[in-house]
């Protein structure tokens, strides 16, 4: 089980430099995944790192069990889910099976004021489902790797 | 032993070294591979995806099936690693077995 360090300059440089600017670069890179080299992934990846870093360097009873697993075990079904309803909701209208052409996201286009085609905004709904379920897979492995040194 | 690994790798070594000085350059746009299926996808992507990232577009869109695949095989590897470190724990510590 990791314990928490008493060491301020490590706390500072984890928690005040380092995690957020993990996040926010994990979030870039999902965010990104149409333009530059990245995707759901590897911001899965990236985010998951950061969390692991701040359960490092907390110590387990601060930073885990924050989000416990059965979240964690919802978090990556919702993420699969939003794939597989990605695939699913253009059969209803009518269209092959992930087909993002008819996905009824022409909305987004107003609110947003861009002009993206439905098959781009399919690529990143579903981008956003893998991330979820990356992140989510990747935790609770953490969580439970660590724990089982404690019951031997 | 010995003899005989080498006996049958330093042919095949020699096979495939023989056989790099025919493949074609790096980057090359006459390539095989670069004319079969390439320009289709990158003018698929330019037509009616509108992204700059053609990879991304192959993997989340053109192949998004095998994506879909690849995200259920990375759950289902994460269901069964818990599987199998949860096997000791009582079941009503489940979920909750990190307090001590």
């Amino acid at each position: 089980m990791t314990e928490q360090h008493d060491s301020i300059i490590l706390n500072f440089i984890v928690r005040v430099l380092l995690v957020p600017f993990i996040f926010v670069f994990g979030i870039y890179v999902l965010v990104h995944g149409e333009a530059s080299p990245g995707g759901g992934f590897q911001a899965g990846a990236i985010v998951a790192a950061g969390l692991v870093l701040a359960r490092l360097t907390v110590g387990s009873e601060h930073g885990e069990r924050r989000i416990s697993t059965r979240v964690l075990l919802w978090l990556a079904s919702a993420g699969i889910g939003i794939y597989v309803l990605a695939g699913i909701v253009p059969l209803l209208a009518g269209a092959n099976y992930l087909d993002y052409a008819a996905l009824p996201v022409e909305w987004f286009n107003a609110v947003a004021g861009h002009e993206r085609t439905n098959r781009a905004m399919g690529i990143f709904i579903v981008e956003v489902g893998i991330f979820i379920g990356v992140f989510s897979v990747l935790v609770i492995l953490y969580d439970h790797l660590t724990e089982r040194f404690t019951d031997d | 032993m010995r003899l005989l690994t080498a006996a049958l790798l330093l042919p095949l070594a020699a096979l495939l070294i023989y056989v790099s000085a025919d493949l074609p350059d790096r980057g090359d746009p006459d390539a095989p591979a670069n004319l079969h299926l390439s320009p289709e996808l990158v003018e698929v992507t330019e037509r009616d995806i509108e992204i700059p990232n053609i990879v991304t577009a192959v993997l989340a869109d053109v192949r998004g099936y095998d994506t879909l695949g690849e995200t259920l095989v990375v759950f289902t590897a994460g269901l069964a690693v818990l599987l199998v470190l949860m096997r000791g724990a009582r079941p009503r510590d489940r979920g909750r077995s990190n307090e001590r």
